[in-house]
């Protein structure tokens, strides 16, 4: 008989499990369980009523297990969890048991079979709570200090803020120069004041911290250790190359982006005077009086939007800081010259927010917008004459026929691309999504973590944002840096692999099929045996399962665990009947 | 028929030159062709002018029949959400249009450089006005006998000539436009049955020019903003009766004493058909033309609230005209003939030769365009049914 004290919630979910499963027959299917000393159903499992009982109960019947058979563990296993903790109870005593997604709504159409597997997965979550063992959180000191990679707007954001919250910053920037892509701009949305002087003013601001130590001409060579503890090794590119060893806490990946390269005849590119965007802002920021291109007036711009951009088979998404960056240039050319004829060729206009108010002043200064149908793109040729370039377009709002401007010049808003940065991803094993940019764990709830603790991106590496949405995701990945390091100590789920030492012979079988590098060789007692970092370890399993010599149990879900699960589940759920004595 | 169209970047520009209203604000939302009632089951219409003009497509707009079918009616203004004055604009592509029918350059000078026009017109007056006094000959002081003043055969052959010279301008105006809206519509006239095109002519100039139908009802204002007396179709309409009144007595004056029965110019009592016809033609067309002229100072319509110096033109000369022939008509039966109502018939006669010469390039020129596209509109018309027709033939 076992020694156990399990407590057993089953879930009506107000009629999503109640309505296919019979949850009151599979409360007296398991009331009798090994170590099952209550069992009840619940109209939910999670409301705060239902809570405040479990913690009565667990207190009240000194219970040393819990189950709660409801929905998935990704929606409530932490409530239980807290939960437990509330209760006085080891949260990794608990275990839910998903006969929602897994049962109830995926066997609508039977409800004695979805029944009968509700029991089945109970008692096997029974099974497993029987081996269940209190666990600890791993607790490691971390490094205050954070390596911010890339000092483009949201970079040089983030180091600020990460030195006034009190971490260390070191700063790498590849290039000679800070400040990325927005040194580079003129007058920016909304007050007209130039990216060179929002980049002056943070370069400032960076200079008056000590705690901000600025590497240029630098990358990232190397990484290694686990969360809170890496240590890092900076290549400096410097006339006389240099190497410099840093340990951090955590990394920000500011990257930046790139912007889209048309190949050569793309809408006529490599035709004198067809600019991408970045080349016209360029020229228009360094305009005054009137505008000329090669010392030649420009008298009609045409514009061409969604180059490279939304196309099926190549960048599928919208890069959506072009819309309004466009709107906003041809803005300025009004400014410096009234009598700019201005065409906008485009698909859809996506000046989102605030830039919709620039849309409309751009319209109300004479710029033409054209809607082009899906399907037949604008080209561009040179003139027969040499001098003008000649669009041919399709206007939708005048039937769609054909159209030529002639104009001085033409622009293709291009837009956002990932940067090349093989080596980078490689080194800090970063997630790189289908579009090429770095990928989050979660776009709302987890926006700047990625899947490898402790590092962090923000910025226009993770997918197209102008400087305001950039900058805000590098302030994100500051508190985040912040809640990470600020306490000293970082607390790691316990659920990891640990090594049987009297059973490891050294294969080495382990080592290579460890995803996240967490298995060193060490020597115990004269012997060769595997060990595996807590810290790095992320509880895959993979080794567990591998181990020839069922040295390595994976702490949550031993082997004994698992195989008592598997032996309940193999037994006839209805008909658990005493073997009659011969 | 694919010929590429090429954008003409200062249209806009040049339009707003004839007095358009702000169309950059325009967003084509089509609020202007929701309320318009004259827009048909194409649904592009006013919207599309405006469109026309924004993106530079100068042919496109000149050939398009539907500018001349609106009657600014001001309902399009009314409810537009960007301000933007679709009704102002139209009037204002009118007048843009009138200056590029027209080759001489003349109708523009006149629309958009007031001081230079007026200075035209006024030269125009004294020319004609020295010209025919130049053969003066004696003041009759008995009664008013115009003729020995200014020979009678002098003004007739001036006349003439001002006639052949404005046939030539209108017609090579009308011309231009007739053949950019049969290019642009797509018309066949050879594949066309005659009794569709006379049934389009009698509408464009019966029914609509004359008869005035769509002007009277579905262009009328839903609120009037002016009295019955002064209201806007009413006005319009004495004027345009009231023109060809005169028109017409002028016409039978001329046919009496070509078949002998009157001669030009002999003294006839004020009941005598053809003068009674003139008198009240000349009544119609000057009250007609003083409302119109008060509506325009008093800006009380949308139509009357933008006036351009060859607007003003215009009505002041055909006041003038109407307005000084009343006069030699008192003068005509007063017991001594004034020495005034020699000059006055001098003044008339040289205005209303200046009217006519410069009929094709003033507002005036809308008399002969705007008949122009009501029969292609018409004629679209009689195709769409000529179409039905033989669907339901090839159905049967």
């Amino acid at each position: 008989m076992s020694e156990r004290r399990i407590g057993v919630y089953i879930c009506h979910c107000g009629g999503n499990i109640s309505d296919y499963v019979d949850v009151a027959k599979v409360r007296d299917a398991i009331k009798d369980e090994p170590g099952v000393v209550h069992a009840e159903t619940t109209l939910f499992a999670c409301s705060d009523g239902t809570q405040q009982d479990m913690i009565q109960r667990i207190r009240d019947e000194k219970l040393d297990g819990l189950v709660v058979a409801s929905c998935s563990p990704k929606l409530h296993l932490f409530t239980f969890r807290g939960v437990s903790k509330r209760a006085g109870l080891n949260p990794f005593q608990y275990s839910q048991v998903n006969i929602r997604e897994q049962d109830s709504w995926a066997h609508g159409d039977d409800h004695a079979g979805a029944t009968e597997k509700a029991i089945g997965l109970v008692k096997a979550g029974i099974a497993r709570t029987q081996w269940s063992v209190p666990l600890e959180p791993i607790s490691v000191k971390t490094t205050p200090k954070t390596l911010v990679i890339g000092a483009g707007i949201a970079g040089l954001r983030a180091a600020i803020g990460l030195a006034d919250i009190g971490l260390g910053v070191y700063l790498v920037e590849r290039e000679k120069e800070l400040g990325g892509w927005v040194a580079r701009f003129g007058a920016m949305y909304p007050n007209r004041s130039s990216g060179r002087e929002l980049i002056d003013r943070l370069v400032a601001e960076v200079k008056k911290r000590p705690e901000i130590v600025v590497l240029t001409n630098a990358e990232l060579a190397s990484k290694s250790g686990s969360f809170g503890n890496y240590v890092t090794e900076i290549r400096i590119n410097n006339d006389i190359p240099d190497s410099l060893r840093l340990e951090v806490g955590s990394i920000v990946v500011a990257t930046g982006f790139d912007t889209y390269r048309p190949e050569i005849g793309e809408y006529g590119y490599g035709i004198d005077g067809v600019l991408t965007l970045p080349e016209f802002k360029e020229l228009v920021d360094h305009s005054t009086g009137s505008l000329t291109y090669h010392g030649k007036p420009v008298r009609t711009v045409a514009y061409i939007y969604c180059v490279g951009n939304r196309q099926p088979g190549g960048n599928e998404y919208c890069s959506r800081y072009c819309c309004a960056a466009t709107v906003h240039a041809s803005i300025e050319v009004d400014r410096i010259d009234q009598n700019v004829h201005q065409y906008h060729l485009y698909r859809d206009i996506r000046t989102y927010g605030k830039f919709e108010l620039m849309y409309e002043e751009s319209r109300k200064r004479g710029s033409v917008y054209m809607k082009f149908p899906d399907g037949t793109p604008p080209s561009v040729a040179k003139a027969p004459d040499g001098r003008t370039l000649l669009v041919t377009t399709r206007d939708t709002l005048t039937g769609g026929e054909e159209l030529t401007i002639p104009a001085d010049l033409v622009v293709l808003v291009t837009g956002m691309v990932p940067r090349d940065n093989e080596e980078l991803t490689t080194i800090l094993k970063l997630p790189v999504g289908s579009d090429g940019f770095y990928n989050e764990i979660h776009p709302k709830l987890r926006p700047v973590e990625t899947v490898v603790d402790g590092v962090m991106i923000a910025g226009a590496c993770q997918g197209p944002k102008n400087s305001t949405e950039s900058v805000a995701s590098g302030l994100t990945a500051v508190t985040q840096s912040g809640a990470m390091l600020m306490k000293g100590v970082a607390e790691l789920d316990p659920l990891v692999a640990t090594v049987d030492p009297e059973r490891c012979t050294w294969c080495g079988a382990c080592q290579e099929v460890c995803p996240y590098a967490a298995i060193d060789k060490i020597t115990v007692d004269g012997r060769e045996v595997a060990t595996i970092s807590a810290a790095t370890c992320k509880g895959c399993g993979g080794c567990t399962s591998y181990c020839p010599d069922h040295a390595i149990d994976l702490l949550g879900s031993t082997t004994s665990q698992i195989e008592s699960m598997i032996d309940s589940l193999a037994e006839d759920p209805l008909e658990r009947v005493e073997e009659p004595v011969a | 028929m694919t010929a590429v169209t090429f954008i003409d970047t200062g249209l806009l520009a040049d339009v707003k030159r004839f007095g358009a209203a702000d169309v950059s604000a325009c967003f084509s939302c089509g609020n202007c062709t929701a309320i318009c009632p004259l827009s048909d089951n194409d649904g592009t219409f006013p919207r599309r002018m405006i469109r026309y003009a924004q993106v530079g497509m100068k042919d496109a707009l000149l050939s398009s029949k539907e500018l001349w079918t609106c009657y600014h009616c001001g309902k399009c203004s009314d409810s537009c959400p960007q301000q933007a004055d679709p009704a102002e604009y139209m009037a204002a592509a009118r007048r843009y249009a009138i200056a590029s029918y027209d080759r001489t350059r003349l109708a523009r000078t006149m629309y958009t450089r007031p001081f230079v026009g007026s200075a035209i017109a006024l030269l125009v007056a004294v020319f004609f006005a020295t010209f025919l006094y130049s053969a003066h000959g004696s003041q009759s002081n008995r009664s008013l006998k115009v003729f020995d003043f200014i020979p009678e055969h002098l003004i007739h052959y001036t006349g003439i000539a001002v006639m052949v010279l404005i046939a030539l301008a209108g017609l090579a105006g009308i011309v231009t436009m007739a053949r950019g809206i049969a290019r642009r519509e797509g018309v066949q006239f050879r594949q066309l049955p005659l009794a569709g095109i006379f049934g389009a002519l009698w509408n464009a100039i019966g029914v609509e020019s004359i008869g005035q139908r769509r002007y009277r009802g579905d262009c009328s204002e839903i609120q009037e903003t002016e009295p019955l007396y002064r209201r806007r179709w009413l006005a319009h309409s004495l004027t345009l009766w009231g023109f060809l009144g005169l028109l017409g007595a002028t016409l039978l004056d001329y046919g009496l004493s070509l078949i002998g029965v009157r001669k030009t110019g002999a003294a006839v009592p004020v009941w005598y058909p053809v003068r009674l016809l003139g008198t009240l033609a000349g009544i119609a067309m000057v009250y007609g033309v003083s409302m119109l002229i008060v509506n325009r100072l008093l800006r009380s319509n949308r139509a009357a609230k933008e006036s351009k110096p060859s607007d003003w033109m215009f009505l002041v000369m055909l006041w003038v005209v109407g307005f000084s022939g009343f006069l030699i008509e008192i003068a005509l039966y007063l017991p001594h003939a004034p020495s005034w109502g020699y000059w006055v018939f001098l003044f008339h006669v040289s205005v209303a030769m200046e009217l006519m010469l410069l009929l094709p390039f003033i507002k005036f020129a809308h008399a002969i365009y705007r008949p122009v596209a009501l029969f292609f509109y018409a004629l679209a018309g009689e195709q769409a049914k000529q179409a039905g027709r033989e669907e339901l033939t090839s159905a049967a």
